[in-house]
Order: C-alpha cells, then structure tokens, then sequence
C-alpha cells in the first residue's frame, strides 16, 4: 500500500509574548497508508490538531518533513488540495450564510460542480436545514455541515478532526456509517477524537500521541495485542481451592467475591483441566481483553483517580526511539510521565478489569 | 477567476456589508433631500431681476477700475490712499446671476464642496468594510476554511484585498455618479445649474477620482490593519487611536513645543493635499521685515498632490505589505 500521510520527525514551538517555549510537536511520526481508517488519538494539549494544522499549512513546522498524498507538504499542498477534504478542530462559519451558500461559496472558490453542493447535504443529513442561517443550527449541525465541506470535493483522503462533537447518538451512529462508507469506498480516512470506542468501531490503524511524541502505532489488533496479558476471568464454586490450585500451577491470580481474575494464561484449557481434576467445575472462563480505552488511559499516563484531579500537562513523555519510523508497527514507547509516578495509580487494562470500588486481593 | 466569484459574492452577502451600504445610501439621500428642502426653483422674475443687479454691478466695477487706473496714473502720490497697488487685483471674478438668487440651490456653486461629502461617506464606507470583511473572515474561520480548499495564503490574501478594491472601485463609481446625478437634478428641477462649463467639470472630475483613490487607499489600510491585528476592532481602536492620541494630542504638544511644522507629521494634512489638489500652510518660523514697523509674516508652504500621493503611498503599502508579510508566516491556531 502506498503511504497516503507520511510525517517524520516533526517539531513545532509556540512562543508566547512572555514565558518560555511551549512545545506542541517534539520530533513526531505518523504513517497512514491507502485505504486505512487511521486513529489519531492522544490526550488534551497532547498536539493532535497542531499535528493537523501543520499538515495542512495552517501551522507552520520548525523541523521535520510532511508528504500528504505522496507530495511535500505545505509546499505542494496546492497541488494536491483537490484531492483531499479536512476539518479541523471546532466547525466556524459565517452564522448569516445559510448552510447551502456556506457551501456553495467553496464549491465556487474550490471550482467544484454546484451540484455538488446537495449531494453533500442529503449525505450528511442536511437537506431539509440547508437554507436555514448557521447561526440558528446546532453544534451537531454545524458539524455535519464542516463534514460536508470536507466532502464536496470528492476526496481520496478524508482528515476528520473531531467528527464526533456535539453529535447526539443518532448522529455519531451515521457519522461512523458514513466513515465506514467512504472507507468501503476507498477513501482513506484520518479520524482524531476523544470517542475511543467509536475508534475501536471504525478505525483498524491507530497513532497514540502524547507531549507531541509518538507513543505507538499500528492496527488496532496489534496496539491491544501488545497490552494482551492473557487475563481471564473465572467463576467456580469454591474461589478458596481453586486460587490456590492456579497459583500452585505458576499463574496469578486476583480474588474478587464472585469471581477471580487469572493472568499470564496462553491455554485456558489446561486452567480448566487443572480445576477440574480437582473436582472444580468452571461456571465461567472468559478471557478479558483489553479495549482501546484502557491502553490509550495506560500508554498517555492519564487514568483517572478519585480525588487526583488529572492535569493536562501530566501525561506520558515518551522517549524517542533511536531508528526512524519503520511503519504501521505497533511500538511501545512509553517513558517518564511528568511528574515522578509514586506507583499510586494502578493500570486500568482489560475490559473486565477491577473496579476501584471493588477491590480483589492478589494471591 | 472562481476564487474572485466567491469572494465577491461571500463580499456581497455579508450584512456589515449590507448595513453600511444602506447607511451610505441613507446619508446620501439625507443629503439631497436637506439640500431639495432648503432649496427652492427661482421664478422667472426672480432671475430677471439677478440679471439686472449683475449688469449694475459689472458696471459698477468697471468705473471703479476705471478710476483707480487713472488716480495710479495722474496722482502716484495719493494713490495708494484710496486704491491697492494693482487694480486688477480687486475684481478677480465677473458677478454671476446665482449671486443675487437667495435661498436657490446652485449646482455650480455647490457642488464641489458636495463632493468632499461624497468622498468623506466613501472613504468611511471602504475603511470600515475593508476591516470588517477581513477581521471576521479570520476571526469567524472563514479563512481557515478557504485555506483547506485553496492552500496558498497569499493568494488568497490578495484576492480578498482586490475582490474587496474592485468591489469598492466600482461601488464608488455608481454612487458617485448617482450623487452628481441626483444634485444635478436638483439644480434643474428645484435651483440653479450654474455656468457648467469645461473648467467646472474638469475640477469635479479630479476631486471625484482623487476621491476615488482616496477611498481605496483607505480600504486597503482598513484591511491591512485588520489583518495585522487579526481583528476587525483592531483597525477602528488604531483609527480613533492615531485620531485622539496623534491628530488631537500630538498636535497640542507640537504647539507647545513650538515644533516648527507639525502639520507635515499628520496624515489628515496629506489626505488634504491629495484631495483639494495643494495645502498652503503656515509655518511655526516668523518671517518679519528689516523694520520694527513691518508685520511679521508666518512663513507659507505649499504641500502639493504629488508629495501628498507619495507618503500617502507609502504608509499604505507599508501597512499593506506588512499584513501580507505578517499572513504568510503566521501560524492560524
């Protein structure tokens, strides 16, 4: 496949009239190839939408390089710029211009067919709003009038920054249908949100970002593979023997009144086996794999605590790697967080994973 | 070519753009109507009678001229007692019938000094449309939009700035030929043309395309400073700033300090020049006679459209370049 969006090494300061140097990009790669829905997914402030902007002109890097549909960006982005559509961050338009004219004007400006323009706003259910003012439209609404935007050029890559703000569930649902269409269709897209689950649904390739440095990438199998512990959780009659049967066979085991939760199994039926001899028979062995949500909690270093209010600043600083981006690989990077971690925070992995109000007890 | 279509139609639905184009059509026809109400149709008598006081007074004039010659030639002596020193100097214009119509709109006579109306309302309408046309562009997005459909920033900048010149340009060209056209109308209907010929024409067609100049240069400030401070605020707080603070205060220090040309400092002189063609002004250096007795004269300079045209230029384009030299680097967060 060929790469579609290709950074590397890409650095971005913003300097304020007085303070020091805020770095929003610090040596930051992403690969997404032809025909990906890729994730871009990091904390706030962790540099996704400079990352954007810069890919698009809007910012201007101090180092690295960007090619975005095979051509050196920004330099050739006037080039390319009829083959992709992009949003970026919050939706703006003139609030006195009706839908249809807000769209209108860039078909014109873009010298994209008039036509066009209701195609778009019966895709992305707009058609009957569309000669209402924007000013009179809804956060949800607006968005789907910058997704529109992004699409009425037809584009081969889609850049989607937040799709999914302000849209209530009926519009998140069709915003991943029409994702998962335009990726059916060929379009690669580039999606950033906070929705993890809606990126585990429609994404299969993911860039975790955070403190502007990549923390890992790959297709979303290899991400969660990578956090894979071989946790399951089992349900017998008697949690007593049975904890102490799985220990004395070498694995971990965590007691919860109702069930137990085993680590490092690679074959569940040996797990089995070895109760069952005993004459303890399995009421449930499940294996607890775990979601994007708990990685990107655990890669970013930004699990919540009850009363430890999370601050922006306080995710995971990776460390750069020593070779180049070698591609859609999966690669943990994780370094120091921000501030000295105490051990306090325990890593949330794993979709059955404990609750903090109900506690188990490690064997 | 498509970029200049959107543009002048994105230009041409904004209601800042509609508003002010209402109020510059309002302050038009204020204009005229207080002009037709405080004007009246001279009756045929009326005029008769001018035409006689005219008559009355060439004749006046020419036997005072006459006498003031021969007094210079029969008696140098006492000359100078009742008579100035050249007798030509005095009767300088012929008396014309408009002179003895009262209360009668005089296209003629008035319309030159109508025109800096025309101008002041256009220059208003271009400064405030040109900043507000950018500043809400940038402000609301709209230009992080365009800049997703058409990455390249000066390009952009540019058709904006002269989307927004010849929308301005053409604009200013209608409403002043409805402004000459209405008060020629006037003076048709409800006054008095006046003497319309080659040399008054000639003058209201300098001012009106000095005027029209005059506007545009205003607008692409208007804009600049707009882009400069991102904001639309950003060019009306500079305007009433360098008005209050430079043109109002920085003059009364110049005065205080005796500064000896402070008028060559302020823009509103230049703009002046420009417009009325030259400015004699006064300077802060006394020129007094050899004698105790002689009147100290202020010493007068002339500020001519040229120079006027070039700082005038130069402030423009600084400002104008600025802004594009500021767009081009500037990181759109």
């Amino acid at each position: 496949m060929s790469a579609v969006i290709e950074i590397h090494g890409l650095r971005k300061s913003f300097r304020p009239l007085r303070g020091a140097p805020r770095v929003a990009l610090d040596g930051f790669d992403m690969l997404v190839e032809a025909g990906q829905v890729h994730g871009f997914l990091g904390p706030n402030g962790s540099g996704k939408t400079t990352t954007l902007r810069t890919l698009l002109g809007l910012v201007q890097a101090d180092a690295g390089s960007m090619r975005v549909l095979g051509e050196p960006a920004p330099e050739r982005l006037p080039v390319v710029a009829p083959r992709f559509g992009a949003i970026v961050e919050s939706p703006q338009f003139f609030g006195n211009f009706t839908g249809r004219r807000t769209l209108r004007l860039l078909a014109t400006a873009g010298g994209v067919e008039p036509a066009r323009v209701d195609e778009v706003l019966e895709r992305v259910g707009l058609r009957d709003r569309a000669d209402d003012r924007v000013k009179g439209y809804s956060l949800g609404m607006k968005q789907r009038l910058a997704v529109a935007s992004a699409l009425l050029k037809s584009p081969e890559l889609l850049i989607l920054d937040e799709p999914a703000n302000g849209l209530d569930p009926a519009g998140i649902r069709e915003m991943r249908d029409l994702v998962r269409d335009l990726a059916s269709s060929g379009v690669t897209v580039l999606v950033s949100s906070h929705i993890l689950a809606e990126i585990e649904l429609i994404c299969d390739h993911v860039t975790i970002i955070s403190r502007g440095r990549r923390v890992t990438a790959g297709t979303v199998g290899e991400v969660l593979a990578g956090f894979d512990r071989g946790e399951y959780l089992v349900r017998v009659d008697d949690h007593d023997r049975a904890t102490g049967l799985i220990t004395a066979a070498g694995h971990d085991v965590v007691t919860y009144p109702d069930r137990l939760v085993v680590s490092g199994v690679t074959d569940p039926a040996a797990l089995s086996r070895i109760l069952g001899e005993q004459d303890l028979w399995v009421r449930e062995l499940t294996p607890l794999t775990p979601d994007l949500e708990s990685v990107f909690l655990e890669l970013t270093g930004t699990v919540p605590h009850p009363g430890i209010p999370q601050q922006v600043d306080d995710s995971v600083l990776p460390q750069h790697t020593a070779t180049a981006y070698d591609g859609p690989v999966a690669q943990i990077e994780l370094g120091s967080t921000a501030e000295p971690d105490d051990g306090a925070r325990p890593a949330a992995i794993g979709a059955g994973a404990p609750a903090t109000t109900d506690e188990g007890t490690k064997a | 070519m498509n970029l200049i279509q959107a543009e002048l139609e994105r230009l041409g639905a904004r209601r800042f753009v509609q508003l002010m184009l209402a109020l510059l059509v309002v302050a038009f026809a204020v204009t005229v109507v207080t002009t037709v109400a405080g004007s009246r149709q001279p009756t045929a008598g009326e005029v008769e009678r001018a035409r006689v006081e005219v008559q009355q007074q060439i004749d006046t004039n020419e036997r005072w001229l006459r006498e003031c010659r021969e007094s210079r030639e029969e008696d140098p002596q006492n000359f100078r007692s009742r008579y100035p020193v050249d007798c030509d100097e005095v009767f300088t214009r012929t008396p014309q019938i408009e002179d003895y119509l009262t209360g009668v709109f005089v296209f003629e006579r008035q319309m030159p000094g109508l025109i800096y109306f025309l101008i002041t309302f256009l220059a208003l309408f271009g400064f405030l449309v040109g900043a507000s046309y950018i500043g809400a562009d940038l402000n609301s997005g709209g230009m992080t939009n365009l800049l997703l459909w058409r990455p390249q920033r000066l390009t952009v900048l540019g058709t904006k700035l002269g989307s927004l010149l010849g929308a301005v340009l053409g604009l200013s060209i209608v409403s002043s030929v409805l402004y000459l056209g209405a008060f020629w109308l006037v003076g048709q209907a409800r006054g008095y043309p006046g003497i319309l010929d080659a040399d008054f024409w000639n003058t209201i067609l300098t001012t009106t395309v000095r005027g029209w100049f005059l506007t545009l240069m205003v607008t692409a400030l208007g804009f600049a400073i707009a882009v400069l401070g991102r904001h639309t605020a950003a060019a009306l707080g500079v305007l009433a700033g360098y008005a209050v603070i430079w043109e109002g205060g920085g003059r009364i220090v110049m005065e205080i300090i005796d500064a000896p040309r402070p008028d060559v400092l302020m823009l509103s002189t230049y703009v002046g020049a420009w417009v009325l063609g030259q400015l004699h002004l006064s300077d802060q250096n006394f020129d007094c006679g050899p004698s105790l007795a002689d009147f100290c004269q202020p010493t007068q300079y002339v500020l001519s459209w040229p120079a006027a045209l070039l700082v005038l230029l130069v402030v423009v384009g600084a400002f104008v370049a600025g802004a594009f030299a500021n767009f081009r680097k500037r990181d759109l967060v």
